[in-house]
């Protein structure tokens, strides 16, 4: 090969990469005269879609006496299961075996005994606790056991309080989803004020836990010379217990909490709503509320002043902390990657729970739902690590009580908006008059935080604590909203709160705000591209091996 | 519900079973303060066995402190394996150690005997019980673990043979690997990359060894 033939394949190799450069592929391209077509994407024909209700239980939803104890109607598309409503009352010592062989309950989950004062109802309530870990990884593969979705598709780690079981922490042999007692939030815990409670907690967990009474009227100390607050420097350890002793004196809504590693225990659903009822006579209150929502089996007190009753309870979760018991099944890893590598000066909050679930499932089990001239009472607890703004449509409530303690008449203030710090606790009245006031009149009213976060799961709107006041005659027989099935066939879906699915690609506008398609590769440009560019370099090379071969001679 | 249970408890109310676990022998499920037995069968034979082989006395402790051996776990049974001839008749006495729940559910059992092939002893607290169940003739392997959240996963689990077994099950603690298994970093000192170094810098000098000794 001559000098002159080195110089022309140089110079042919620079110019080839010369015409390559303006046919680069691109992965991003101007749209020319047509922009390219609407693609469809219909959630309703894949398998991510769920039935909004799955009615498995409609014989729970009427009022109902069970074991003597009367239990009200529950419209909604998950009601509670009347039996452990029953158990709840009477304590497991006071019902017939055909009832607790409806629930999942341990035989010494809840004994009520001694009416010390003589007034018709037990005053020493002995309650057994256990630590259950939510969506928490196995060594046996790559899934979840112990499965609990806060919304389509979403299973963060949890951990939560629930009243001692017995028997399976599944739903059954084939299944990785938990048991109904196994849930989010801790259960509500009521007691009659004055009575001697005993709480019990057993940790079945592997890390170790307490149980303090936020609020409530506790001795700091138990009779014994016990641990009584359940801080930090007195965890109860694995396959340890403890009993926290209480009489308390003062009634009101309260909490009770995990203070061990408290921020990172307390955002993974170590805590829960205890309410003190008034003392009254004859006061057989519903000990828990499982998964907090309508009290089915209000107390005495709350029966003379009010027509309903309802547990809400905010809380939101950080989806990297809730990750960590998913990513490691060494409890020595979690409880460092917890403590330790975690960082919750540096955390997010990115799913808002009400009742344990996210939009749209807080329409099967969070809902209010009232008719017209009713005054409902809501003990409403924020365990979020943010403050709540809960706002409702339609209605102006008003605040009662702040942190379990009773407002006086005229300190009473009505509004729309609730401000709720982190641990607060807000007892509202909320009537149905329509007057225009308290009530606009009937309709499925919203009502969630107005911080812009709280309706949003993981970003995706709606979702978060959204939830529904829904007056009776606009909900269908299985208790979900009329007029609605549109956006719930929408929402039912896991492709939806995976971002996979555009929000309005139904009906009319399903060509117009649909996804845009993509445009068509340019299969000239990519080749010319490729041969023009493959020819540079192909010659380059060549010339590089033969001038170092001819060198080489 | 399955029938034996629904017999079980329509007898337990009409108070025909004592509430206990002293001398019982019967099937189905019964429960009281310290805990349940669920499907215990101490005389019908399964299909493939004419008679009884072997009596095999068992004592199973379950606790947090069994779990001190294995790292990395925290709850487990004092024994991992159990291995016992086809047809034998195990007696189980069960006993926890610790201050809160604890199961031990026997899995893969043939459903005529024990409903959903499943024999299930169960202690609220601290405490024994015992109870009996046959084995069926069949070469296999049980699985035996505590079904509580995260007890098994957190190395509850065990196995039992039965005239061998057909292998091991998985993440059993001392036994079997897990399917799934966390990732530890790696003890490097400065030795170890000492000797990575050293043993880099004999590599590159090998072929000039070899090209000289030619």
């Amino acid at each position: 090969m001559t000098k002159r033939h080195f110089v022309l394949f140089a110079l042919l190799s620079a110019v080839l990469a010369a015409i390559a450069i303006p046919f680069i592929p691109e992965t991003i391209q101007k749209a020319g005269l047509m922009p390219p077509a609407t693609v469809y994407r219909h959630a309703e024909e894949t398998s991510s879609v769920e039935k909004p209700c799955s009615n498995d239980h409609p014989d729970w939803r009427q009022a109902q006496v069970i074991d003597g104890v009367a239990i009200d109607a529950a419209p909604s598309c998950e009601p509670d299961n009347p039996y452990d409503i029953a158990v709840a009352v009477k304590g497991v010592n006071n019902v017939s075996m055909a009832t607790l062989m409806q629930t999942d309950l341990a035989q010494d989950a809840l004994t009520m005994t001694d009416d010390v004062d003589h007034d018709g109802d037990p005053d020493v309530i002995r309650i057994k606790l256990e630590v259950a870990e939510l969506n928490g990884s196995s060594p046996d593969g790559d899934f979840l056991i112990n499965t609990y979705a806060i919304a389509p598709g979403i299973q963060p780690g949890l951990w939560v309080y629930a009243p001692k079981s017995r028997g399976m922490a599944l739903k059954n042999f084939n299944s990785v989803v938990a048991a109904p007692l196994l849930r989010a939030p801790s259960p509500t815990i009521r007691v009659e004020q004055g009575d001697k409670v005993y709480i019990t907690l057993e940790n079945t967990h592997y890390l170790p836990h307490t149980i303090h009474l936020h609020g409530v009227d506790h001795p700091w100390m138990t009779g014994g010379g016990q641990d009584n607050d359940g801080v930090e420097e007195h965890p109860v350890f694995p396959g340890k217990s403890h009993t926290y002793e209480i009489q308390p004196r003062h009634a009101g809504t309260m909490l009770y909490h995990c203070h061990v590693q408290t921020a990172q225990h307390f955002m993974m659903g170590l805590n829960g709503l205890f309410v003190v009822e008034e003392n009254q006579p004859d006061n057989w209150v519903q000990t828990f509320n499982i998964g907090a929502g309508q009290v089915r089996h209000p107390s005495v007190a709350v029966k003379k002043a009010y027509t309903q009753e309802y547990d809400l309870f905010y809380q939101s979760i950080d989806k990297k902390l809730a990750h960590i018991i998913q990513d490691a099944i060494d409890p020595r890893l979690i409880a460092q990657r917890m403590s330790r590598d975690y960082n919750m000066t540096e955390s997010f909050e990115n799913y808002f729970l009400l009742n344990g679930h996210s939009f749209p499932y807080t329409l099967r089990d969070a809902m209010l739902i009232v008719a017209d001239n009713e005054n409902v009472k809501l003990r409403i607890a924020n365990v979020q690590r943010s403050s709540i703004a809960l706002h409702f449509h339609g209605h102006k409530a008003t605040i009662t009580a702040y942190d379990g303690v009773e407002q006086a008449g005229g300190l009473q203030i009505t509004r729309d908006v609730f401000d709720i710090a982190p641990a607060q606790r807000l007892d509202l009245s909320l009537k149905t008059q329509n007057n225009g006031l308290d009530s606009y009149g009937p309709g499925l009213w919203m009502f969630h935080d107005h911080v812009a976060t709280g309706t949003t799961t993981d970003g995706m709107e709606p979702g978060g604590n959204m939830a529904i006041l829904a007056y009776k005659d606009l909900l269908d027989e299985q208790g979900m909203p009329k007029m609605h099935d549109e956006l719930l066939n929408e929402v039912f879906s896991k492709d939806y709160y995976a971002k996979k699915q555009a929000l309005w690609a139904q009906g009319d506008f399903a060509h117009l705000l649909g996804d845009a398609g993509r445009i068509a590769p340019d299969y000239l440009r990519i080749i010319v591209f490729g041969l023009a560019s493959g020819l540079a370099v192909g010659l380059f090379a060549s010339i590089v091996i033969i001038y170092k071969k001819k060198r080489a001679l | 519900m399955n029938l034996q249970t629904i017999i079980t408890i329509t007898a337990l109310m009409l108070g025909l079973i004592e509430l206990s676990f002293a001398g019982m022998h019967h099937e189905g499920m019964l429960m009281d303060e310290q805990g349940m037995i669920m499907n215990a069968n101490a005389a019908l034979l399964p299909r493939d066995c004419e008679k009884i082989s072997e009596n095999v006395d068992i004592s199973i402790h379950a606790g947090q402190k069994h779990a001190l051996k294995f790292n990395g776990k925290m709850f487990a049974f004092d024994t991992q394996e159990w291995n016992v001839k086809p047809c034998a008749k195990l007696n189980i006495t069960f006993i926890n150690d610790d201050q809160i729940r604890h199961q031990l559910m026997i899995h893969g059992l043939p459903g005529y005997l024990y409903p959903e092939g499943m024999f299930h002893l169960e202690l609220y607290g601290a405490g024994e019980l015992q109870a009996s169940l046959i084995m069926p003739g069949l070469k296999k392997t049980y699985l035996v673990h505590c079904e509580l959240p995260q007890h098994m996963e957190k190395g509850m689990k065990a196995q039992l043979k039965v005239d061998g077994g057909d292998g091991d099950l998985p993440s059993i603690p001392g036994i079997s690997e897990a399917v799934r298994t966390d990732s530890y970093p790696v003890d490097w000192s400065g030795a170890t990359v000492a000797i990575l170094l050293l043993c880099v810098l004999a590599g590159v000098a090998a072929p000039f060894f070899i090209i000289k000794l030619k």
